[in-house]
């Protein structure tokens, strides 16, 4: 009788969606488990050596830079968001999407350009040298600190807290706000008492997110020098080639990163409000002289540093190095990263597609389906990299012997020596990116063109390719670009998973960086910065085409 | 001869709620035109998505056309079942123009054939001179039409039809009920309505029944007109 129903029940859904879905999920889930085991797996000495010595200090660095860039993260975006939404003032209009800029900066190359411009002979101490005869205290100044690395995650990395809540802000809450002020509230008494309280979700959101990059980041901590968890992965990883450590580390930041999921689950509880979604948008106010003023230069000091200014450094040192950069090879590493880009983007779109297909019968396989396939986007790159590393390691040697017949030699390393190890470990990283994208598509089309496709006579499959692939289409480009653009401005995966002697923009630049070729290092990191600002391009355009 | 038999349909969408349907029965011969009345939320739209093969029920058994599309151990996929079926809302596929719709069902004939048919089925609503709208240049009859068309194209064994006048205005629902019955019945098409206007019924069935809401199992009540 079960058996009979399971029969049936199978009859009804199983199909290739789902077969391609489920070794898609086996993929993504394998090294984030290859890692969790690392926990349970006896340490060697060297394990014991960094716990005892170091990882108090790491630890330490690790969550002092979480809290502190979250806190100013969510002041940052919450007051921009407010500020723009809220208010009429000049140049509003062009600050709504001039503050999401500065996403397109990675922070790693931020990082260097800051450096350099605070340093002796860097722009800012020149000037004060020779222009004002002032001489300033070098530590006061350097921003190669803890305090220099809050700064450059905060300009950089507001931008998420910013966008999630302005979106809340513009669609949801006009009718909360409007009725405050009806009731005669002043401006500021709206905003912390209905404004912030119920935006809280949406800040939440935005900080979980900043917490994720700046917990994954290597660039911007490894060149200032500050121990972090991550750093130390890299460290005992390509110093001491110990694997194992590195891995227990890794799970033990798993273990963090379970911990601030919690925390943001505590904070958001009972806090997703459902408001309508057909709200009208907020009408802003006008603002008037002083007042005026004053928000023009917040948003334009915050522009300022967070883009323009760099932006225009990177121009200038890219000027003096572009007859020694701009050559052949330059041309040979755009094409590598742009191939293993959209390759890599290609094969997200095609999983996230298939499980987002399937995700639309809601039942409780497609709920975990789904949530596995995107578990990837709060897990920092490194620990993704040594858990692919560590799969494919074990791959090869299950596979030695078919090398050994088809006479490669012993034991050798093919897997893991292929870019394929690389692309593996984008596509779990970035997995959600594309998910998130085209499950809104999916949404937004409905299933009833697909159950009027089946009742005349179509497949799942061929109902898909003729109804839903042509309206999905939008979302699947918007998927493909986000995707594409996270994938290049990727840093530690990269610098982990590459084969022997590959680059692309990211590892170039940092590694110009890493060498105090900071001027040869600009062309690169401007082309990184012209592919990412195309996801705010994209933004604008959808954005524009919603209004109409 | 039976076109679609129902016994004992049984279903709720969670597991342990009880049921929307609840051993519901009965069948309807070639050639029928049979009207199923209930009010808002009675289950008339789940009662078709279970026919069609968009749902599962949990215990019963439907055939079409004397063979079983789904009992206790068999599930026949919505494309296989030779079902038509016009929506609530019509979903007509909007990237595509009214031609294009209609020959959507066809592709397993020939070009020929698949052609005849497209004519046939737009002379059949009166429609010959759209087929080259989209979907949103048509008002909510002419959208209504269409999607007749593009059900009955395929000929399939029963079509479906899911509150067939819930989308139009109500001067111009009394026409098209006549219209309706006629194209129907030039097709020759056995057909189950749902809807919960009694005068849908009375215009256009040659019986009816309700699934009522008042009895706690919802039993079938068998009401011939
Ligand atoms: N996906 C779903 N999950 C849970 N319950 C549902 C779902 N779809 C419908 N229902 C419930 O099943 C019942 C029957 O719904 P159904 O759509 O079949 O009603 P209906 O008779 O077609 O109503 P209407 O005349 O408004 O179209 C309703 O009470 C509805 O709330
Ligand atoms: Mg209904």
């Amino acid at each position: 009788m079960k058996a009979n129903l399971v029969r049936r029940y199978l009859q009804k859904e199983l199909n290739g969606w789902w077969i391609i879905s489920m070794v898609g999920a086996g993929i993504i889930l394998l090294p984030i488990l290859f890692v969790f085991f690392e926990l349970f797996q006896a340490p060697n000495e060297n394990w014991f050596q960094v716990r005892d010595y170091l990882l108090q200090t790491y630890l330490f660095n690790t969550v002092t830079l979480l809290l502190l860039t979250g806190l100013f993260t969510a002041i940052l975006g919450v007051t921009l968001a407010w500020l723009t939404t809220a208010y009429q003032f000049p140049l509003r209009n062009f600050f709504r999407w001039g503050l999401m800029l500065p996403l397109a900066i990675p922070p790693y190359i931020a990082a260097y350009t800051y450096r350099t411009m605070f340093s002796y002979t860097g722009v800012v101490q020149t000037t004060l040298r020779y222009e004002f005869g002032v001489q300033v205290d070098p530590e006061v100044i350097s921003v190669s600190s803890l305090r220099g690395a809050v700064f450059i995650f905060t300009l950089f990395l507001f931008p998420y807290v910013y966008l999630i809540t302005k979106a809340f802000l513009e669609n949801q809450s006009s009718s909360y706000i409007e009725t405050a002020r009806l009731l005669g509230r002043k401006p500021f008494d709206v905003f912390l008492k209905i404004v912030l309280p119920l935006s809280r979700p949406a800040v939440v959101g935005g900080v979980a997110l900043v917490v994720f990059e700046v917990l994954s980041d290597y660039g911007v901590t490894s060149y200032f020098g500050i121990h972090t968890i991550t750093t130390a992965i890299f460290q005992t990883w390509f110093g001491m080639y110990d694997v194992d450590t590195a891995m227990r580390l890794a799970a033990w930041l798993m273990v963090i990163l379970v911990g601030m999921v919690v925390v943001e689950r505590l904070l958001r509880q009972r806090q997703r409000y459902h408001l309508s979604s057909k709200s009208k948008p907020l009408t802003p106010m006008k603002l008037r002289g002083v007042k005026a003023v004053a928000a023009l230069s917040y948003c334009a000091l915050v522009f300022g540093l967070g883009f323009a200014i760099p932006l225009l450094q990177l121009l200038s040192w890219a000027g003096l190095t572009f007859e020694k950069v701009w050559d052949l090879s330059f041309f040979i590493l755009l094409k590598q990263t742009i191939s293993v880009a959209a390759v890599s983007s290609a094969l997200i779109i095609i999983l996230a597609v298939v499980v987002a297909n399937i995700s639309r019968s809601k039942n409780v396989f497609s709920y975990f389906l789904s949530k596995i396939i995107t578990a990837g986007y709060s897990i920092p790159g490194a620990i993704i990299a040594i858990g692919v590393l560590a799969v494919f390691i074990e791959l090869d040697g299950k596979l030695a012997p078919v090398y050994a017949s088809l006479g490669w030699g012993e034991a050798p390393l093919i897997l893991s020596m292929s870019l394929f190890m690389l692309i593996v470990g984008y596509t779990i990283r970035f997995m959600a990116t594309g998910f998130n994208a085209i499950e809104v598509g999916f949404e937004k089309v409905g299933t009833k063109y697909l159950e009027a496709a089946r009742m005349l006579g179509n497949g799942r499959t061929m109902a898909f390719f003729k109804v839903d692939l042509p309206l999905i289409k939008g979302a699947l480009l918007s998927g493909f670009i986000l995707t594409f653009v996270e994938i290049t401005k990727e840093l530690p995966l990269v610098l982990l998973l590459r084969p022997f002697n590959f680059e692309t923009l990211a590892t170039k630049a940092f590694q110009y960086a890493k060498d105090e070729m900071i001027h040869e290092a600009a062309i690169p990191s401007l082309m990184i910065i012209a592919i990412s600002s195309l996801s705010v391009v994209l933004f604008y355009f959808i954005e524009k085409r919603v209004k109409q | 001869m039976k076109v679609l038999e129902v016994e004992g349909l049984t279903f709720s969408f969670q597991r342990g709620e009880e049921p929307i349907l609840s051993d519901v029965s009965f069948s309807i011969k070639k050639g029928e035109i049979v009207g199923v009345l209930g009010q808002s939320g009675s289950g008339k739209s789940t009662l078709l998505r279970l026919i069609s093969g968009l749902e599962i029920p949990w215990g019963g058994s439907i055939s079409v056309a004397g063979k079983p599309v789904v009992n206790q151990r068999l599930f026949v996929q919505p494309e296989k079942r030779g079902i038509g079926m016009v929506f609530q809302d019509y979903a007509l596929f909007p990237h595509m123009n009214v031609r294009d719709n209609i020959l959507f069902g066809l592709n397993k004939m020939s070009r020929a054939e698949r052609k005849n048919r497209l004519n046939e089925m737009l002379e059949l609503v009166q429609m010959t001179d759209f087929a080259k709208r989209f979907p949103h240049e048509l008002s909510g009859g002419q959208q209504q039409r269409i999607a007749l068309a593009r059900a009955l194209a395929p000929k399939p064994e029963v079509l479906l039809m899911d509150e067939p006048f819930s989308n139009l205005d109500a001067d111009l629902k009394a026409s098209i009920r006549s219209e309706l019955r006629s194209i129907l019945k030039a097709a020759g098409m056995t057909c189950m309505m749902v809807t919960h206007d009694r005068k849908d019924v009375d215009a256009i069935c040659d019986r009816s029944f309700s699934l009522s809401e008042d009895s706690a199992a919802r039993k079938v009540h068998m009401q011939s007109l």
